[in-house]
């Protein structure tokens, strides 16, 4: 078999079989929003003991959501709006998230305290966790610098 | 490959795309009389005042209107609107070399249906899906499958800043996840930029979860740069508990600055000595064991080694302990500690909040301390002290203010003010 004709059968083939697979899914949707109100750093094995379990809000969280999110984004929405995101996940922004909620102590938000100073030293020890935030967007205040 | 120049000036924002929601935003009630009175508009306005002075001795007054809202029931209970942005004007001198700034940060039409977690979001849409994590001007879709399987992609232009480049400008992508009931979740995925037709960004990875038995949880996933063929990034994480009161969490991650840090739209992350050496690489190791040894009372340790290829080590370890006197008081402190090879990387943080709710009113107040075994432009410790208050005016209504007095190595004395007026609408669900 050809090149091109192994190219024409899979470009047939495939299609056809993601909708044959989408055609028998029949899955119900996830709900759109929480159907009973969820306190601030919800332990959802509380009441789930299937995968939702594993979405408990514990201290660590802030390090393995970035996980559960590129996996199954949906679960978030369920509680969060996109706002949420975009505070930390932001194309440009002028203001840290913690000061936005400097009257939430108890939240882990980035850049607490004088960062000025301090993003000099985080920098040198991990600045791929810069990178994913101010790598390609949300970069404006790092640049009055950085040239 | 025709070689490509990162041009670092600002890049030209899309301005037929935010004219087009815009004007979406203004005459869709009037294009659609009918369906305006079935819709179910919600969202929140944030305006905030900010008074700070920066490094080259500039008074900082600025004026910020956040708003996001989301238009429900648009003709249809599948479809919704969903839009966010902010504005700045200054009062005082400018920041950033502009009086005012703005940001359209999404902005999208939705489709979700009852079945099949089918979405189609077209607009300004956040993209978090395997390698990728990107804003993108354009269109995203997924859907779950028979057997278990899930399928998603994405193509738009991409939102990035910084990078004015010739020609055209495109990103897509996608992820084929499969589930197999609650013991694992695996993805494989793919994203590409074409930047004047050229491959500009390549990146496949693969992403798992993974549940082999009760309180036992996997997380993590590899990325791989497919223009300079290596891997960017392992990262791994392990999560164990609760067993009684305790819980352990274990992470690992490897990374390759020659591959990570590909096309980045800024010099920060430009791979030259003196800022991010060439051929580096890192492997970071963490564990941290937290007890609960009451509903109230947490307590944590927490240990995390660096390992450079080039720099050596550095090992930052630590503890703290939380106490909450009711769901709306409590207090933390804790100490950490860095020990690295270069001067810079050998200090010792402390940090000591509480919060509390008097009436309808949020107070908090957070110190933190750093204390640096070599001195920074002569400063051997630095501080920074805020306290903050918030009133609940009503459940729509709230009003805050907080000030913060630090001494650093950049300033002798910094005094910041911010002032927050939030008003919620519309329905609730949701933060």
């Amino acid at each position: 078999m050809t090149k091109t004709s192994t190219k024409l059968l899979l470009s047939l083939v495939v299609p056809l079989l993601l909708f044959g697979m989408y055609a028998c899914a029949h899955t119900t949707s996830m709900a759109t929003v929480h159907p009973t109100e969820v306190p601030a750093f919800p332990v959802c094995s509380d009441c789930h003991t299937d995968s939702r379990a594993a979405l408990n809000h514990t201290s660590d969280f802030s390090t393995t959501h970035k996980f559960y999110a590129v996996q199954n984004k949906q679960a978030c929405t369920i509680c969060h709006k996109e706002s949420f995101c975009s505070d930390c996940h932001a194309h440009k922004e002028e203001i840290k998230p913690s000061d936005k909620y400097k009257d939430s102590v108890e939240r882990a938000l980035p850049h607490r305290g004088d960062y000025l100073n301090q993003h000099k030293i985080d920098g040198r020890v991990n600045p791929a966790s810069c990178m994913k935030c101010h790598g390609r967007s949300n970069n404006e205040r790092c640049r009055v610098c950085h040239k | 490959m025709k070689s490509i120049n990162l041009c670092l000036s600002e890049r030209s924002e899309p301005g037929a795309f935010r004219l087009l929601v815009l004007t979406s935003l203004l005459l869709g009630p009037l294009l659609f009389p009918a369906l305006s009175a079935a819709v179910n508009l919600s969202g929140d306005s944030r305006t905030y005042l900010q008074s700070r002075e920066t490094a080259i001795d500039q008074n900082i007054l600025g004026v910020y209107e956040y708003l996001d809202f989301a238009v429900q029931n648009v003709g249809n209970e599948t479809i919704s609107f969903h839009t966010g942005g902010w504005l700045r004007y200054d009062l005082r001198d400018e920041q950033f070399g502009r009086k005012s700034n703005n940001d359209l940060q999404y902005s999208y039409l939705s489709f979700r249906a009852a079945t099949d977690n089918t979405v189609v979001n077209l607009g300004r849409v956040m993209v978090f899906e395997g390698v990728a994590s990107e804003r993108v001007d354009g269109v995203y879709a997924r859907t779950d499958m028979a057997a278990g399987f899930g399928i998603s992609a994405f193509a738009g232009n991409p939102v990035e800043t910084n990078s004015d480049l010739s020609g055209n400008d495109l990103i897509y992508g996608g992820r084929i996840g499969h589930q197999g009931g609650d013991l694992y979740r695996i993805g494989v995925s793919a994203l590409k930029v074409e930047k004047d037709s050229d491959d500009y960004r390549e990146e496949q990875g693969v992403d798992l979860w993974l549940h082999p038995m009760n309180k036992v949880d996997i997380t993590g996933r590899s990325s791989y740069n497919g223009v300079t063929k290596g891997w960017m990034e392992h990262a791994y994480a392990l999560s164990l508990g609760p067993f009684d009161k305790v819980r352990l969490n274990t992470e690992a991650s490897w990374i390759n600055y020659d591959d990570y840090f590909f096309r980045a739209t800024i010099s920060a992350f430009a791979l030259q000595p003196g800022l991010l050496t060439p051929h580096e690489g890192v492997r970071i190791l963490g564990q941290d064991i937290s007890y609960a040894a009451t509903d109230k009372l947490y307590f944590t340790a927490d240990y995390k080694n660096f390992n450079y290829d080039i720099a050596g080590n550095a090992n930052y370890y630590g503890g703290k302990v939380n106490y909450a006197y009711s769901s709306v008081s409590g207090s933390g402190f804790s100490y950490h500690r860095m020990e690295g090879e270069s001067d810079r990387l050998q200090y010792d943080e402390y940090r000591l909040y509480g919060y509390t709710k008097i009436d309808r009113t949020n107070l908090a107040v957070d110190l933190i301390d750093i204390s640096y075994a070599n001195a920074i432009n002569g400063v051997d410790n630095s501080y920074s002290l805020s306290v903050a208050a918030l009133y609940d005016l009503n459940e729509a209504w709230k009003m805050g203010a907080d000030a913060e007095y630090s001494r650093n190595p950049d300033f002798d004395r910094d005094v910041r003010a911010f002032v927050k007026v939030l008003y919620r609408f519309g329905s609730k669900g949701g933060v």
